[in-house]
């Protein structure tokens, strides 16, 4: 018996030996699993209030495998205590009355979302507000006050980027963050370190590849080990200076961190500039976008003082939202759908005040980097995929993978020239790489499939609770 | 019979009449093809209805008219 008709049990993710079982990757009652214990608690995110800007408008967007509407109301004026806009909203796309989904479009402006199959009818704020034969068939007796649109439990527009759970006894989305949010902060905030001054450009691209989710989520928590497989895209130049695929030189005279946050599962590699060095140059192949950077950098310094010496590298916000703040800016969400498939939607970022020239090339750039069409993504699809595939079999799935590296070499309180950083942290200037972030995702994973509740996972408050007391 | 009506192209300030004999007045469209947001003007069977606005349902209408 190897466990294949097994659910998940503690001993898949030894964290001591360094090692994970493949059964968490290939494993269909542990996917099962999954649905419940993480995605039905985690915060996750459902995509940017730029795509809402006016009263009606939705975007319909997923959450674990529901699909899900983020919508603007309607209410105006005082009385909800707002300005000019309505309040923003999560609901299941679903209908109460037989579950057929409401919306059937990506996104839009609407009065109303009516249910094509009975004519159940929802307003954006979700209240049901038509149902065919009210007076007849129900003879007046609905309480249409209980049939509205199911709506997340806690919602959070946090610098434009909403996030959701469906979980009422969920921390706040500030605490679930905890400090990571000034890492967060590196892909929401304008590039010249204005609070959340970015808009999402263009559509949003879907596409589905088949892999478990956890691949590219483990990929992009900073695994800069897989760097060998993007030397082609290298080779071929597609940077924005036209050599390289991003704009690199601060790896020449900057400590390169992995930084993880063990109590919040989230995890991201940052680049720390000397003190008093200036952020190298980029953008080479446009004089227009090469100035707006160095402009906005020189402002970043001046809002931010010493933390803007943080460059951002990609990151993963637990547990299926990857951050990669500078080049290209995108957040990805790696939707499950199955143990072996995963679709990726991923929003792309630019400043809204950012001229059209910047945004064009930027534009450009980005597609040529991420997404399905993407030459730096392809190359990760294509290992995600047969690294999966290749893991499904009875033999394979009795070996585990190995996350050894680098294994017992974390910092804590690492500073360096008087910079402190936030997180336990690996420093792999000299080491070159380490699996530390990757260890921190599945850490927080195993936690999620073990506990029964949030009292459990939140283990921040007791130690916060303990310090009262020894206070007391 | 009377013509099926198309809601889709019912347009504010027309007019429609319901299946119970009601009438009213289209106020907007959001154009789902069920339903139409409509203010009464007359109702045989229920005139406490009358000056109110409803969502009326699309098989509910029997006509249109052009204002």
């Amino acid at each position: 018996m190897t466990g294949a008709k097994q659910g998940y049990r503690p001993g898949l993710v030894d964290l001591g030996k360094g090692q994970i079982s493949r059964e968490i990757f290939v494993n269909e009652e542990i996917y099962a699993q999954e649905q419940e214990r993480l995605f039905a608690r985690a915060w996750l995110f459902v995509g940017h209030d730029s795509q809402i800007p006016n009263p009606g408008d939705f975007f319909v967007s997923g959450m674990g495998e529901e699909s899900v509407i983020l919508c603007r109301d309607r209410a105006t004026g005082q009385a909800r205590g707002l300005k000019a806009h309505g309040a923003i909203h999560v609901f299941l796309n679903s209908c109460r009355h037989r579950g057929m989904k409401v919306c059937r479009y990506d996104e839009g402006n609407t009065a109303v979302f009516t249910c094509p199959y009975h004519g159940w009818s929802y307003g954006a704020d979700g209240r049901l507000a038509g149902v065919p034969y009210f007076r007849e068939a129900y003879h007046s007796g609905l309480d249409r006050s209980q049939w509205g649109l199911v709506e997340v439990a806690q919602l959070c527009n946090y610098k434009g980027a909403v996030f959701a759970t469906w979980d009422p006894a969920a921390p706040p989305f500030a605490e679930y963050l905890g400090d990571f949010a000034r890492y967060l902060d590196l892909t929401l905030d304008s590039w010249d370190g204005g609070e959340g001054g970015i808009e999402v450009l263009g559509g949003i691209q879907k596409w589905l590849i088949p892999c478990n989710w956890k691949f590219p989520a483990e990929n992009f928590c900073g695994d800069s080990y897989h760097n060998i497989s993007h030397r082609s895209v290298d080779l071929a130049g597609i940077g924005p200076s036209g050599s390289g695929r991003r704009d690199m030189r601060e790896r020449e005279m900057a400590r390169r961190l992995q930084v993880s946050f063990y109590e919040r599962g989230h995890q991201t590699g940052i680049y720390v500039m000397p003190q008093g060095e200036p952020t190298p140059p980029a953008y080479g192949h446009s004089p227009i976008v090469s100035e707006y950077f160095a402009h906005c950098e020189d402002q970043r310094r001046r809002r931010h003082g010493e933390w803007a010496r943080v460059i951002g590298s990609p990151g993963e916000l637990f547990p299926n939202t990857a951050l990669h703040p500078r080049q290209p800016r995108t957040i990805a969400v790696w939707h499950p759908r199955g143990a072996h498939r995963t679709e990726v939607w991923r929003w792309y970022f630019v400043d809204k005040a950012a001229p059209p020239e910047v945004k064009d090339f930027l534009r450009d750039y980005y597609i040529r980097y991420s997404g399905p069409a993407g030459m730096t993504e392809q190359d990760d699809m294509e290992n995600w995929n047969y690294a999966h595939a290749a893991s499904r079999g009875v033999i394979a799935r009795r070996h585990p993978y190995s996350y050894e590296q680098g294994l017992g070499y974390e910092t804590e309180n690492y500073q360096w020239q008087g910079l402190r950083i936030p997180g336990t942290v690996m420093d792999i200037t000299e080491a070159k790489s380490s699996e530390h972030n990757l260890r921190n995702l599945y850490r927080r994973w195993a936690e999620f499939m073990a506990a029964d509740s949030w009292d459990e996972l939140a283990t921040w408050r007791r130690a916060d609770q303990s310090v009262v007391r020894a206070a007391e | 019979m009377s013509e099926l009506v198309n809601t889709r192209l019912l347009t504010p300030g027309m007019q429609i009449v319901l299946v119970d004999g009601a009438i009213a007045e289209v106020v907007s469209n959001p154009l789902d093809g069920v339903w139409v947001f409509a203010r009464y003007l007359s109702s045989p069977t229920d005139p406490s209805v009358v000056g109110s606005e409803e969502m009326i349902f699309a098989q509910d209408i029997v006509e249109a008219r052009e204002p």
